[in-house]
């Protein structure tokens, strides 16, 4: 569903995301692990478009997506849902989700209002329709974002360190969320700390260091490499 | 009686400041930007209606909506070709992209108008007056009051019932997430600033009708929408309303007790308004 090749960014001198090139399939949740400063958060502004690559190509089921503004974007399938929630003020959750229906889905009034529904529904949000973004807490809020990303019904989904602030119990009502999702039409591609979250929802786990791809393999193999050992655990515990 | 009667003039001129106020105030609600040249905006809009009218003989009937349509397409126009380029973090280039505007379009209609007075005539609707009681008020400041009453409550109806105020409502809130959700925000950006011009315009054209303009009217209309939307509170329509009212009543009345005063009152209320209420009649306080 997703094809990247060759993604690069650099910031001045500094290269920020070296050379990526990696697919995800339809139905498939890749995570994404790294230290803090890996490019993580830049991969994904590529992907959505918020930053514009230096080079390579971003497709979605099989079209070059690389040089749409992040807008079209998401028309074209694309949805991103953000580590620290931004819930519009003023708007009501079925309104943020029936905007999201209509700009990102091309869905009509009706359909929208349908849309929102089975939603709010998905992502257990359904008692708090007219609640505004400023009145949720943080697991609502990030649940909020969650369906946001839903509801322009997505082919590729960007989850941006979701769990970050949440209790290990919400983590778990969260990886249940994500594990839901898995649908053959929808990829996921999921940045998070967490490293059993990942293990739990993901089917591989993509390790960037420096910006660059170090591994890419299921998740049992990621986290016994003695490479992202060694990110992780330091020099030190070698001995 | 004549309080009254003065109290009644104030309201009615305030819903025609309060028109001044919402086109303002919606551009800086939406885009957090000041449009200086709004009042040249409105004076433009003025005089392109007394050419229409005057010059090529267009009845007002039509005059005003071809004005009003032509307005909406300029500020869209505007937008999307040079104040969008210049949006950003920075409030500056905006400010000074608008500022020159307003000069540009200040000595555009001197050189075609000349500096001379001008009005839109509107032949005995101008004079006409209906008596309550004792007092006697004029029809076309009722008609301008009536009309300025419901745009404010067509454009609440829609920011919260349509489709395209919702959009508006959700890119005022954050005009970054937005594209995340699949909204051009430069293309709301642009419908804002088509709207804002049409109400300048319209505002402008009323007040042609009402007495008469220069090409230096502006920067005075200008100065009455700001303080309109500071007394009533930045970024809310209801705040415009207010803000015109309060203001308009304060004009009156001060003109009433002091005729030499010109706008000094309603400058004073401002003060007292920053230094007391800083965030508007209607304001919230923001912590951010």
């Amino acid at each position: 569903m997703l094809e990247v090749t060759g993604l690069k960014k650099a910031f001045g001198k500094l290269t920020v995301v070296d050379d990526v090139s990696t697919t995800v399939a339809g139905g498939e949740a890749m995570g994404i692990m790294g230290p803090n400063g890996a490019g993580k958060s830049t991969f994904f502004d590529l992907l959505a478009g918020a930053t514009r690559a230096d080079a390579g190509t971003v497709r979605l089921a099989g079209q070059d997506i690389s040089t749409l503004p992040t807008e079209a974007r998401v028309e074209q399938g694309l949805a991103r849902a953000f580590q620290i929630p931004k819930p519009f003020a003023s708007l009501s959750v079925r309104e943020h989700l029936e905007l999201a229906a209509v700009a990102g889905a091309g869905l009509g009034s009706n359909e929208a209002r349908l849309e929102a529904e089975t939603v709010m529904d998905r992502t257990g949000l359904a008692d708090l329709a007219n609640e505004t973004g400023n009145g949720l807490r943080l697991l609502d809020r990030k649940r909020l974002e969650l369906a946001k990303a839903l509801a322009t019904r997505p082919r590729v989904i960007l989850l941006d360190e979701i769990s970050g602030g949440l209790t290990e119990h919400e983590v778990h009502e969260l990886i249940a969320l994500v594990l839901d999702l898995k649908t053959p039409d929808l990829a996921i591609l999921w940045i998070e700390h967490i490293a059993h979250a990942l293990k739990e929802a993901c089917d591989k786990i993509m390790m960037l260091h420096l910006g660059a791809k170090i591994i890419e393999d299921t998740p049992d193999a990621v986290t016994s490499d003695s490479r992202v050992r060694e990110l992780y655990l330091g020099a030190a515990n070698h001995a | 009686m004549i309080w009254i009667e003065t109290l009644i003039n104030g309201l009615l001129l305030g819903g025609l400041y309060a028109l001044f106020g919402l086109g303002l105030s919606l551009i800086f609600g939406v885009m957090k930007i000041a449009n200086i040249a709004h009042g040249e905006m409105a004076i433009g809009g003025a005089f392109l209606a007394i050419a229409t009218a005057n010059f090529i003989g267009l009845p007002l009937v039509l005059t005003v909506p071809i004005i009003l349509l032509m307005a909406w397409g300029f500020g869209f126009a505007l937008q999307m070709a040079v104040i969008n380029r210049v949006l950003g973090s920075d409030p500056m280039p905006p400010l000074l992209m608008t500022f020159g505007l307003s000069i540009v379009v200040q000595n555009l209609l001197v050189e075609m108008f000349g500096a001379d007075n001008r009005s839109l005539d509107i032949g005995a609707l101008g004079t006409a007056s209906i008596q309550i009681g004792n007092t006697s008020l004029g029809v076309f400041p009722l008609l301008m009051f009536a009309i300025a009453l419901a745009l404010f409550g067509a454009l609440h109806w829609s920011l919260h019932h349509t489709r395209w105020g919702r959009n508006l409502r959700a890119t005022s809130d954050d005009p970054e997430i937005v594209g995340m959700m699949g909204i051009d925000r430069r293309r709301v950006f642009a419908m804002v600033m088509g709207l804002s011009a049409a109400l300048a315009a319209l505002s402008g054209m009323m007040l042609a009708m009402r007495g008469s303009i220069t090409p230096f009217s502006g920067g005075e209309r200008l100065l009455i929408a700001f303080e309109v939307i500071v007394i009533g509170g930045l970024g809310s329509i209801w705040g415009s309303l207010i803000g015109g009212l309060v203001l308009g009543i304060v004009h009156v009345i001060g003109l009433r007790l002091d005729p030499a005063s010109g706008p000094l009152y309603g400058h004073l209320l401002l003060l007292v308004i920053l230094l007391a209420k800083p965030e508007g009649l209607a304001g919230k306080a923001r912590s951010r």
